[in-house]
């Protein structure tokens, strides 16, 4: 009965690897050529486009930016995601539904229009910026555009929506009875979050926090939007040496390291949870 | 019926069949045929659509569009090995060396472009007819610098006042107006297309935060109130002024005898382009006086037909904003592109300007 359902699989896995796997292939097969400008390549196989990557210390640096910022997205969104998931998934009454079918409408919302949102509440003549001088705390107006705070903010204003609903579906399988025992025996708001509800949730900021981290590593629009040309993320970059500069195989081989990182990344905090999770096990 | 009467009806006849035909000919000229155009959305198509699109519907044809700026039509034909998904294209003169190393247009046949004779001898060739300029300017809000005690600025360095930090938009190198400004900037610090450095400090110098992509960037910021000047063509200058923005331009000093920077477009055919009779056509039509009026006003460039630059004169905000004495504009700026390495242009920007 299972080798039956498998099958099904065997098309789209078929179209899946010739239309991304196949495209992809080619792609990263270009980096392993000399770049020869305006998409021309060497015909010796090499791995100059990479040594270019890895010696030279702009790369490196936007690489280096791509990653802080992604992180302290992935992170802040967590930390705002949370509260707001817990909230909903405590709620009993129906406005739980309509505040998570808000949350997937807006994701419908096209990320220009989201970032554009953004810039105008962040501009000078904004609501933040009129109402902080207004009270006195900043004497000029403060732009997020060109910033790599902006860069974070435009990341987390992409993701949140996902988070939310992520970690929405993780905090509904921790019964609340487990809370209310906690609470019997005496352990106070904070300590049941502490002890009961986040360790119980781990796994999920775990998963969570590293889905949201490849998303902000991939995300191309707000970084470029609030990036303002002055900081550059690692998609920014590819698609500045695509277009202006027509050198697939430079771009080819950025996007490939972008790739492996992610991939790296992702496999280095996932057996690192492992190990710490088997320590705590030995330690118990 | 007399012989006389039979013959006046049959020469009738005859003579309102030739009409028929020969108007059906003209009419169906372009029967079928569905010309591909790669040129900029918003205005600049529209413009099109509105002047260009019904002459061509009217000979039996389709104009479609692809829309995007000259740097992506390009990486679209070279990712296509030449087979280019349009017809025609608007080619900046940043990119006339890029196509001479790749060899992806067909030559024009000027004799199918007779409004070649409303534009300058040197603004065609057998590879080019041109098709607008603009004229690159400091644009700056007036009453911010009074504000701030500035006077008038008169050219790029002035843009590194304290008072401005922040405060200052620049192209970005991957716009459309990236490198000829840079190369103004380049210039005004005693550089040279080969020793770039002196350009490199003065931006740094002004420290803009802000690089723009799309010139409509700059009229949306001075509107918030995001910048108080901006180096932009004076096009978008007067689009912001139009909006309400209390906005000037200055034709920056560059060099002793030279102010201002003029970007020039081209329109060039693709060699595997299949539509050439229309091709040449639409070219044709884009120098008519009626389209280039048209597209000076709405998008801000500066017509190449003689008439529309006269009928141009009578618009206010643009007579304000733009260079319009044709010896002053003769004396513009104009990068060769020819001895600039745009790797090392590209390079020297992101290594000095971003990600920082």
């Amino acid at each position: 009965m299972e080798n039956r359902w498998i099958a099904y699989l065997i098309p789209p896995l078929i179209v899946t690897l010739l239309l991304v796997a196949g495209s992809q292939f080619v792609f990263i097969q270009n980096s392993f050529y000399q770049d020869l400008g305006l998409g021309r390549t060497g015909t010796d196989l090499t791995l100059v486009n990479y040594l270019n990557f890895f010696t030279d210390s702009f790369y490196l640096k936007t690489f280096w930016i791509t990653i802080k910022v992604s992180a302290l997205a992935s992170l802040f969104t967590l930390f705002l995601g949370f509260p707001i998931a817990y909230v909903i998934a405590r709620m009993k009454s129906r406005l739980a539904m309509l505040l998570l079918a808000g949350i997937v409408v807006s994701t419908f919302v096209t990320i220009v229009i989201k970032v554009f949102g953004l810039i105008i509440i962040f501009s000078a003549d904004g609501v933040l910026n009129t109402t902080l001088m207004d009270l006195g705390l900043i004497d000029r107006a403060y732009s997020i555009i060109g910033t790599q705070e902006g860069i974070v903010v435009g990341l987390m204003h992409f993701t949140i929506g996902f988070s939310v609903l992520l970690l929405y579906s993780v905090v509904v399988t921790v019964p609340p009875s487990l809370e209310y025992a906690a609470q019997i025996h005496g352990a106070s708001r904070w300590r049941v979050y502490q002890r009961v509800i986040i360790p119980l949730c781990t796994p999920g900021f775990v998963v969570g926090g590293l889905m949201i981290f490849n998303m902000c590593m991939g995300a191309f629009t707000s970084a470029a939007l609030l990036g303002g040309g002055r900081v550059l993320t690692l998609p920014v970059l590819v698609q500045r040496t695509v277009m202006m500069e027509v050198k697939y195989s430079t771009a080819a081989s950025i996007a490939f390291v972008l790739l492996v990182s992610v991939i790296l990344i992702n496999l280095i905090s996932l057996i690192a949870i492992r190990r710490l999770r088997s320590a705590r096990l030995v330690i118990a | 019926m007399n012989k006389i009467t039979k013959t006046f009806t049959s020469a009738a006849v005859a003579v309102g069949l030739v009409a028929a035909v020969a108007t059906s000919a003209s009419a169906g000229e372009f029967d079928g045929v569905t010309l591909k155009v790669a040129t900029w959305g918003g205005s600049w198509k529209a413009n099109m659509e509105k002047i260009i699109v019904p002459k061509f519907e009217a000979l039996g044809g389709k104009i479609e569009f692809v829309t995007g700026s000259p740097a992506s039509s390009f990486a679209k034909l070279v990712a296509g090995r030449g087979r280019a998904p349009f017809d025609v294209m608007e080619v900046l003169d940043a990119q006339v060396g890029d196509f001479a190393q790749v060899d992806y247009l067909q030559p024009i046949n000027l004799d199918l472009i007779p409004n070649k004779t409303n534009i300058q001898p040197f603004q065609y060739n057998n590879t080019y007819v041109g098709s607008w300029f603009t004229q690159e300017v400091i644009c700056y809000n007036t009453e911010k610098f009074s504000e701030l005690g500035l006077s008038a600025p008169k050219t790029y360095a002035d843009l590194a006042a304290p008072a401005l930090q922040d405060k200052v938009s620049l192209p970005d190198i991957n716009s459309g107006a990236g490198l000829a400004n840079f190369g103004g900037v380049i210039f005004a610090a005693g550089g040279d297309e080969q020793n770039i450095q002196p350009g490199l400090d003065l931006m740094k110098e002004i420290n803009a935060t802000k690089f723009w992509k799309r010139g409509g960037e700059t009229k949306t910021q001075f509107e918030t109130g995001d910048i108080y000047a901006a180096v932009v063509h004076a096009g978008w200058c007067a689009r912001a002024a139009r909006a309400g923005s209390p906005v000037m331009s200055v034709h920056p000093e560059i060099k002793p005898g030279v102010k201002g920077l003029a970007k020039e477009g081209w329109l060039g055919i693709m060699k595997s382009s299949e539509n050439v009779a229309a091709a040449h056509w639409f070219i044709n039509e884009y120098l008519t006086t009626d389209f280039q009026y048209e597209y000076a006003i709405n998008s801000g460039v500066f017509p190449l037909n003689s008439e529309a630059i006269e009928k141009m004169k009578s618009d206010e905000i643009n007579a304000r904003l733009m260079e319009m004495d044709a010896g002053n504009i003769s004396k513009m700026l104009r990068i060769d592109y020819n001895k600039v390495d745009k790797t090392a242009w590209i390079d020297g920007w992101n290594k000095t300007l971003t990600t920082n």
